[in-house]
C-alpha cells in the first residue's frame, strides 16, 4: 500500500516523481489520478484504463517495487516515490515474464496485458516460486476478458520455471 | 488431437502483435492523442423513458474552453444509425427510451471542462411510464414506446403434428428458462479521436468490427461522402460482438466537424455500462415430449427476448435462436414462436453466441431433464436424437455436410472426464459440504451471417517496391488472433517466411471490403479468400520471375524470402529483385460471398461446427458456489488454423460461459443499471478459472468439402453453462433454470448428526 505523504495546502505545489528511472517535476493538481498523470501528462499510454475503481488490474504499476492501481493513487500519494510502468520493465528488452507471456499465448486483446505482466513480475520479485494459492490471491485483481486465464495460468508457470532453471 | 503446445509443435508460433502487447507499446485507439485535440463527452438521459421539453446549451457554450456543444439541430445528415434499420437516433429530439440515450454532446479543453458543459446544458424531461419487463410489454395494457407497439420482431418454425407427439410421448417435460443481461466487459471501453484533414476528410480511429459499415454510416450522419471519411478500426481491446454498432463515433466526428479539432473520446466504464449493448436477456418456455425408446417426439418453445429500446441486430439474433431451440436432433415434430420486445431497458444487440447461448442452454436443459425422467444416460440420449451427416439443418435447410455432430458426442463419449461420472470418486470430498458432480452439453452452432443478408468477403495479395508481400483484409483484430492466423496461412498455404510478409488491416483508405468481423466468419473466409488467391498471385510471381530470371516457369517455386528452383529449393531471386524486375505491381485480389444455404428463409445458415463440452463442478452447499473443476471441449470446426488462436477461442469464451452461468448480470431495476461497474459486475476470475481445459479438436472433413476451417469464434463461448446446470444437478440433484444460478438455490443447512 501507499503511504500517505502530507498534503500540501499549496495549490501550485509540483509533484516530485520518479517515473522509469527519471526524476520529473510535474505542475498536476494533487487529487489527479496516478493512471491519468501517466497517460495524458507524461504519454506512456502502456498503463491502461478501464475500470478506475481498483477492479481489473489494467492500470497496474510498481510504486517503490509493489503492485499499486494507478487509478486509485493519488498525485500526492506518490510524492518522492519510484514508479515503473510497463514501459520501464520493457526499457532493456523483453524480460523473462514477458518472453513467457508471448511464448505460452497468454494474451489476446492485450489490453489487459501490461497489467498482467506488472502483476507477475511484483509477486516473483517478491517470491520466486508462489503456489498456485499464491498466483491466485497475486492476480485476482488482473481481469482478463479474452484468454479465460489459460494461457496466463502456462505463462505465469513458465516463467517460475525459468526462475528456478536461473537461481537453482 | 489434443491441442496444446506440445502437440502443435512448430504451429504454434509468436503473434506477430505479441511483442507490441507486452511491452505495452502497442497504442490502441483510445491511446493516441494529439496536441491541440479537445475531449468530447456525450450527455445521456437520466430517465428511462421521458419527453424532452426542450435543450438549452447556451450556459454550456459560454464556458471560456467549451468549443461545441451540439444536439439534434446540429446533425446535418441522418439523425439516426443502426447495421440493420438505422432507429437508433444520434441525438434525441422529442424523446428519449433509455438511460442510454444521448441527448447532446460537448467539446472542450480538458475532461473536467467537458464534465462542467455537459451539468451546464439544461435539459426539461417529462418522465414516462417505464416499460421494463418485455412479456408485459406485449400485452394490450403496455405503455408503448413506439406507436406501432412494443412488438419489435417475431419469428417462428413448425413442422409435423406437434399435439400427436405430445400425445404419443411416455415423458414430458415443461421448462421455463431465463438468461442474463451479460455485458461484453471487453477491457477497453470505447472511444477513439477524430481527426479533421485539411483537405476537408475526416479520419475515425475508433474500434469497430467493420470499418466499411462505420464509414457509410458516418457519411449518412454527416451527409459527407465516404470517399471523405477514413476509418482506422484496429487494434482493439476487445469487442465480442459490443462494438459492431456505432458507438462514440457519431459524436466524436460531429464535434470535429464542428470544432474543426481533433476530439477524442474515451467512455468512463460506467458510461460504457450505460450506453453499450448487452446479450438479449430471454426468457424461453419448452415443452418437449420423448417416447420410451428415447425418441423426440414434439417439442415446443416458446422464446421472448428483451430488445431494449432500438433495434440493433435484435432481429437476427431473434432470427438465430429461433433456429438454435432446434438445434442438432431429430424431432418429429417442432413448433417455435419466438417475439423479441421493446423496452425501456439497456440496450441489447450483438453478443457472442448471438442468441445461440440461450436458446442452447434452454434446449441441452431439456435433453437432461428428459434423461433424468426416462433413466437414461444423457449422453446416450442425445445419440439417439442426434442428427446425422446429411440431415437439412434446424430450420430444414440444406447445410454443409460435415461428420462434426458424430464426432464430438463420440470424443466426448470417450473422455476421461466423462467417463469418471461412472466410476466411484477417487478421493472423498475435502469437507462434507462439498459436492462433485459432472454434467455435459452438446452444440451445434451456425455461422455467416445467414441467407438473404449481404455478406461479402475477399481481400487482397500485392508484391511491394521493397519486396515484401503485403496482405490486404477488411478484417478487424480484437484480440482474436486474426493477424496471427492471417500470418500463418500465408506462410503454410504459400510458403512465405514470415519476414516475407506485412498484413495491412483495419483501414477503409487501403483495404478492400472483406465483409463484418463478426458471426465466426472472418478465419473462414481468410482462408477461402486465400485459397483463390493462391493460383493467381504465385502465378504471377513465377511469370515474372521467369520473365526476369529467362527460365521456365515451371522449373522455378515461390518460397522463404524469394522465388527459389523448383527441385533445389535454392533461392534465386528475393522479393526485392523480382519487384524491381517487374517493374509494376504484381497484385492478386478476389472477392465473392460467404456461402448459404439454398433456401429463401432469411437468416437460415449453411455453415455449422460443433461441440461437446463435459464439466466437473464443485458445489459448496455452505456458501452456494460453484467452482469449475475440469473442462472438456471436443470441438469440430474444421482445420485448425493456427493452434494457439483456436486453443484460446476455446478458453476464453469457455470463460465466458462460465460468468454466464454462475455470475455475470448486469442487473436492472425500473430502466436503471444498478450494477454499474466491475465491483458488481463479475467476469470471472483467475480464482474462478484454475481449472484444467482440455481441447481436442476434431479437424477431419468430408472428402472434397471446399469449405475448410469453420467458424469457431462464438462456439466456444455456448456449451459450458449448460453442462455446468447439469453437473450442479448432478452434485445437489437441484435444477437451475435461471442464470446465472443463484447460490442460495443450492445452499443447505449445516446438519450436525
Ligand atoms: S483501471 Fe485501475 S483497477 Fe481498473
Ligand atoms: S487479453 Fe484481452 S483482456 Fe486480457
Amino acid at each position: 500500500m501507499i503511504e500517505r505523504a502530507p498534503i500540501s495546502a499549496d495549490p501550485s505545489a509540483k509533484l516530485n516523481i520518479n517515473v522509469n528511472g527519471r526524476e520529473a517535476v510535474l505542475d498536476v493538481p494533487p487529487s489527479k489520478r496516478l493512471l491519468h498523470v501517466l497517460r495524458e501528462d507524461l504519454g506512456l499510454t502502456g498503463t491502461k484504463r478501464s475500470c478506475e475503481m481498483g477492479r481489473c488490474g489494467a492500470c497496474m504499476v510498481l510504486v517503490d517495487g509493489k503492485a499499486v492501481n494507478s487509478c486509485l493513487a493519488m498525485a500526492y500519494q506518490c510524492e518522492g516515490k519510484s514508479v515503473t510502468t510497463i514501459e520501464g520493465l520493457s526499457e532493456g528488452g523483453l524480460t523473462p515474464v514477458q518472453q513467457c507471456f508471448l511464448e505460452e499465448g497468454g494474451y489476446q486483446c492485450g489490453y489487459c496485458t501490461p497489467g498482467m505482466v506488472v502483476s507477475v513480475t511484483a509477486m516473483l520479485a517478491n517470491d520466486p516460486s508462489p503456489s498456485d494459492a499464491d498466483i491466485e490471491e497475486a492476480l485476482s485483481g488482473n481481469l482478463c476478458r479474452c484468454t479465460g486465464y489459460g494461457g496466463i495460468w502456462r505463462a505465469v508457470k513458465k516463467a517460475i520455471e525459468l526462475k528456478k532453471e536461473q537461481t537453482g | 488431437m489434443l491441442l496444446n503446445r506440445d502437440t502443435s509443435g512448430r504451429r504454434w508460433r509468436i503473434r506477430p502483435d505479441g511483442p507490441g502487447k507486452v511491452t505495452g507499446e502497442l497504442e490502441y485507439l483510445t491511446d493516441l492523442s494529439l496536441p491541440n485535440m479537445l475531449i468530447g463527452r456525450v450527455l445521456r438521459s437520466p430517465h428511462p423513458h421521458a419527453y424532452i421539453r426542450s435543450v438549452d446549451v447556451s450556459k454550456a457554450l459560454a464556458l471560456p474552453g467549451v468549443h461545441a456543444a451540439l444536439t439534434a439541430k446540429d446533425v446535418p445528415g441522418l439523425n439516426r444509425f443502426g447495421i440493420a434499420r438505422p432507429d437508433y437516433p444520434v441525438f434525441c429530439e422529442d424523446r428519449v427510451r433509455f438511460i442510454g440515450d444521448a441527448v447532446a454532446a460537448v467539446a472542450a479543453e480538458s475532461d473536467e471542462l467537458a464534465e462542467l458543459a455537459l451539468a451546464a446544458i439544461e435539459v426539461d424531461y417529462e418522465p414516462l411510464p417505464v416499460v421494463d419487463d418485455p412479456e408485459r410489454a406485449i400485452l394490450g395494457d403496455s405503455p408503448l414506446l413506439y406507436e406501432e407497439g412494443n412488438v419489435f420482431h417475431r419469428n417462428g418454425y413448425k413442422f409435423g403434428d406437434i399435439e400427436a407427439g405430445f400425445a404419443a410421448a411416455a415423458h414430458i417435460v415443461e421448462e421455463t428458462y431465463s438468461t442474463p443481461r451479460q455485458m461484453h466487459t471487453y477491457m477497453e471501453t470505447e472511444g477513439g479521436l477524430f481527426v479533421p484533414g485539411e483537405d476537408g476528410r475526416l479520419t475515425a480511429y475508433s474500434p469497430t468490427q467493420h470499418g466499411f459499415m462505420d464509414r457509410m454510416q458516418l457519411s449518412r450522419i454527416l451527409a459527407k461522402p465516404e470517399e471523405d471519411i477514413r476509418v482506422v478500426s484496429s487494434p482493439i481491446g476487445g469487442s465480442f460482438g459490443g462494438k459492431d454498432e456505432l458507438n462514440v463515433q457519431p459524436y466524436g466526428a460531429l464535434l470535429a466537424l464542428a470544432t474543426g479539432r481533433p476530439v477524442k473520446l474515451h467512455n468512463s466504464r460506467w458510461e460504457s455500462v450505460r450506453a453499450g449493448l448487452k446479450r438479449h436477456p430471454m426468457k424461453i418456455t419448452m415443452k418437449t415430449g420423448v417416447d420410451a425408446y428415447g425418441r423426440l417426439v414434439a417439442h415446443r418453445a416458446y422464446v421472448i427476448a428483451d430488445k431494449g429500446p432500438y433495434s440493433t441486430l435484435g432481429a437476427e439474433v431473434l432470427n438465430f435462436a429461433t433456429e438454435h431451440v432446434v438445434g442438432p436432433y431429430r424431432f418429429k415434430a417442432v413448433d417455435v414462436d419466438t417475439v423479441s420486445a421493446f423496452t425501456n431497458n439497456g440496450m441489447s444487440g450483438e453478443f457472442r453466441g448471438f442468441g445461440g447461448n440461450q436458446a442452447i442452454f434452454a434446449l441441452e436443459g431439456q435433453l437432461d431433464r428428459l434423461a433424468a425422467l426416462l433413466g437414461m444416460d444423457p449422453w446416450e440420449l442425445r445419440r439417439r436424437n442426434l442428427r446425422r451427416a446429411e440431415d437439412p439443418g434446424p430450420l430444414g435447410q440444406p447445410i454443409s455436410v460435415t461428420g462434426g455432430a458424430g464426432q464430438v458426442w463420440a470424443s466426448l463419449e470417450g473422455s476421461a472426464l466423462w467417463r469418471r461420472r461412472s466410476e466411484p470418486p477417487a478421493s472423498a470430498p475435502s469437507a462434507p459440504w462439498l459436492k462433485r458432480g459432472i454434467g455435459a452439453a452438446y452444440v451445434m452452432h451456425a455461422a455467416g451471417l445467414g441467407v438473404g443478408i449481404p455478406d461479402p468477403a475477399g481481400g487482397r495479395l500485392q508484391l511491394r517496391g521493397d519486396g515484401k508481400i503485403e496482405a490486404f483484409f477488411g478484417y478487424e483484430e480484437f484480440g482474436q488472433g486474426l493477424i496471427a492466423s492471417l500470418m500463418q496461412m500465408l506462410i503454410e498455404m504459400f510458403g512465405f517466411a514470415e519476414r516475407d510478409i506485412v498484413i495491412t488491416i483495419g483501414d477503409t483508405d487501403v483495404v478492400p471490403d472483406s465483409g463484418s468481423t463478426t458471426a465466426s466468419r472472418a478465419t473462414s473466409m481468410m482462408w477461402q479468400s486465400l485459397r483463390r488467391l493462391r493460383g493467381p498471385f504465385a502465378g504471377k510471381l513465377l511469370e515474372a520471375a521467369s520473365r526476369a530470371l529467362a527460365l521456365p516457369a515451371e522449373t522455378l517455386a515461390i518460397g522463404e524470402d524469394g522465388i527459389r528452383g523448383a527441385k533445389d529449393g535454392r533461392l534465386l531471386l528475393s522479393y526485392a529483385a523480382l519487384a524491381g524486375a517487374a517493374g509494376q505491381p504484381i497484385a492478386a485480389q478476389t472477392h465473392f460471398s460467404y456461402p448459404t444455404s439454398p433456401v429463401d428463409r432469411v437468416g437460415a445458415h449453411y455453415m455449422y461446427s460443433y461441440s461437446a463440452v463435459a464439466v466437473e463442478v464443485e458445489v459448496n452447499t455452505l456458501t452456494g458456489r460453484v467452482h469449475v473443476v475440469d473442462q472438456y471441449h471436443a470441438v469440430a470446426a474444421g482445420p485448425v488454423v493456427n493452434p494457439q488462436g483456436y486453443l484460446g477461442q476455446i478458453e476464453g469464451g469457455s470463460s465466458m460461459a462460465l460468468g454466464f452461468a454462475l455470475t455475470e448480470d448486469a442487473v436492472m431495476s425500473g430502466g436503471h443499471y444498478l450494477t454499474k461497474n466491475l465491483d458488481t459486475y463479475l467476469v470471472p476470475t483467475i480464482v474462478e478459472q484454475n481449472g484444467a481445459v482440455t481441447v481436442d479438436a476434431i479437424e477431419e472433413l468430408p472428402e472434397g468439402d471446399e469449405h475448410g476451417p469453420r467458424g469457431l469464434g462464438e462456439l466456444g463461448s455456448v456449451g459450458l453453462a449448460p453442462a455446468i446446470a447439469e453437473a450442479v444437478y448432478q452434485a445437489t440433484g437441484k435444477r437451475a433454470s435461471k442464470l446465472p444460478i443463484d447460490p442460495a438455490l443450492l445452499q443447505e443447512p449445516i446438519r450436525f448428526n
